[in-house]
């Protein structure tokens, strides 16, 4: 407790010469030795009821401060994280929707092709059914099965500092969209039918694109280890095989030590691709109800799906 | 003793309530705070002292608070709100422990 003459505005004021000194020395605001002084002086004793009411609620005031402030604090420190949180879970959510359409529509459409087939065989028009079948199942409208490949693509491991775990360098290893699209252009290339990339089937007008550290396709993301399956003839290990891009490849599976395999299977089944949305093309519907030739065809997007990609 | 009762008033006022800060206001809430803690602690030396003047008490923290937020909006304005905010809290926290010192020294006399 510093003493009275101390406190007492002398020359250089509560203030003067080094600031912080004086800050540490008189803490104290002057005001209330100030205050006492002249109370003293006039020899006023009890202060009014109005003030000390006033001073109740000002101790009030400052207690709900803290409060508030600390409710503010404790509200606004996991907001952010809560926010990411929720909207992880819109994705999932949205994405379980997806999938769930996917296959309501997957159904629907086995159910229209069904009934379609069946009017058009009763027409007579079995060369129409079976001219159709192949149409959807080259657009990627409908789940194919057939002999195949598998091309598995593996992120390198990232080069670490053996002491700190640090990553060394930029991983040149690691898989990028555009090693996807070379892949999947060169099975096309190749001879393939139809492919998918983890199980998502790529259509004529689908798209491999990066967003982030993320690979989607068709705006769904895919994620290490990339497998593309894609289904062919025989002859679609080979060619795959012994084209630049598998030269490529390798050599990268060399240098930098980028997964690279290819594996033929029997079987392979791919799903659907998701729907093309159509926001300007419209279908020209031939007049005659009996479908006429190649004209007439209601599929706007190319119609197979060959190298076009 | 009242003013330990309208303190805790005030706490439970603002647990209860549900009272959100108005965004505009919310970078000035934690220099807020510490301008209240530090006119707090001064009224309560000043109580122990046996000098505590209610005028001085309702002044001094009404003026620490808007002092407190008008150096934080300017230097918000010339782009140093952090580094003022920080000189806000230097020299109001070591008002805030010299004053605790005091109001300690008073209890135990240590």
């Amino acid at each position: 407790m510093s003493s009275e003459p101390t406190r007492r505005r002398g020359a250089t004021g509560p203030f003067g010469g080094d600031l912080l000194t004086q800050l540490f020395q008189h803490p104290l605001d002057p005001g209330y030795a100030e205050a006492a002084r002249r109370r003293a002086r006039s020899g006023a004793s009890e202060p009014g009821v109005a003030r000390r009411a006033l001073s109740l609620v000002v101790v009030t005031l400052i207690g709900f401060l803290g409060a508030v402030a600390y409710r503010q604090t404790l509200a606004e420190a996991p907001a952010a994280a809560q926010a990411r949180e929720e909207l992880i879970e819109d994705i999932q959510r949205a994405e379980q929707r997806v999938d769930a359409l996917a296959e309501e529509a997957e159904r629907l459409r086995g159910e229209v092709n069904d009934l379609r087939d069946r009017v058009l065989a009763a027409e007579g028009e079995s060369d129409e059914v079976e001219r159709l079948r192949i149409l959807e199942a080259a657009t990627g409208l409908v789940r194919v099965e057939g002999p195949g490949l598998i091309v598995t693509l593996t992120d390198a491991e990232t080069p670490r500092d053996p002491v700190t775990g640090e990553p060394l360098e930029e991983n040149l290893g690691r898989v990028l969209d555009r090693d996807l699209q070379e892949i999947v252009n060169a099975l096309w290339a190749a001879g393939a039918e139809a492919i998918a990339v983890n199980g998502q089937r790529l259509s004529a007008v689908s798209t491999i694109r990066t967003a982030g550290e993320a690979i989607l396709v068709d705006f769904r993301p895919v994620s290490n280890p990339y497998e593309v399956q894609a289904i062919g003839g025989p002859q679609l290990e080979t060619r795959f095989l012994t084209s630049g891009t598998a030269e490529r490849f390798r050599a990268y599976h060399d240098q930098f030590g980028m997964g690279f395999q290819a594996r033929t299977v029997d079987e392979l089944s791919l799903p659907a691709a998701s729907d093309p949305v159509l926001r300007h093309a419209r279908p020209v519907i031939s007049q005659s109800s009996s479908a006429a030739p190649p004209t007439g065809s209601a599929t706007p997007h190319p119609s197979v799906s060959g190298g076009s990609r | 003793m009242i003013a330990i009762v309208a303190l805790v008033l005030g706490i439970a006022l603002g647990a209860v309530l549900e009272f959100s800060v108005p965004l505009a206001l919310q970078p000035y809430l934690p220099i807020a705070v510490v301008a209240a803690l530090d006119a707090l602690f001064g009224g309560c030396r000043a109580y122990l002292d046996g000098i505590f003047d209610d005028k001085q008490f309702v002044i001094s923290f009404v003026f620490n608070v808007l002092v407190a937020a008008l150096i934080v909006f300017l230097g918000d304005q010339l782009g140093v709100g952090g580094q003022l905010s920080t000189g806000v809290v230097v020299v109001l926290g070591v008002r805030i422990f010299g004053n605790v010192a005091a109001i300690r020294r008073h209890f135990f006399r240590a």
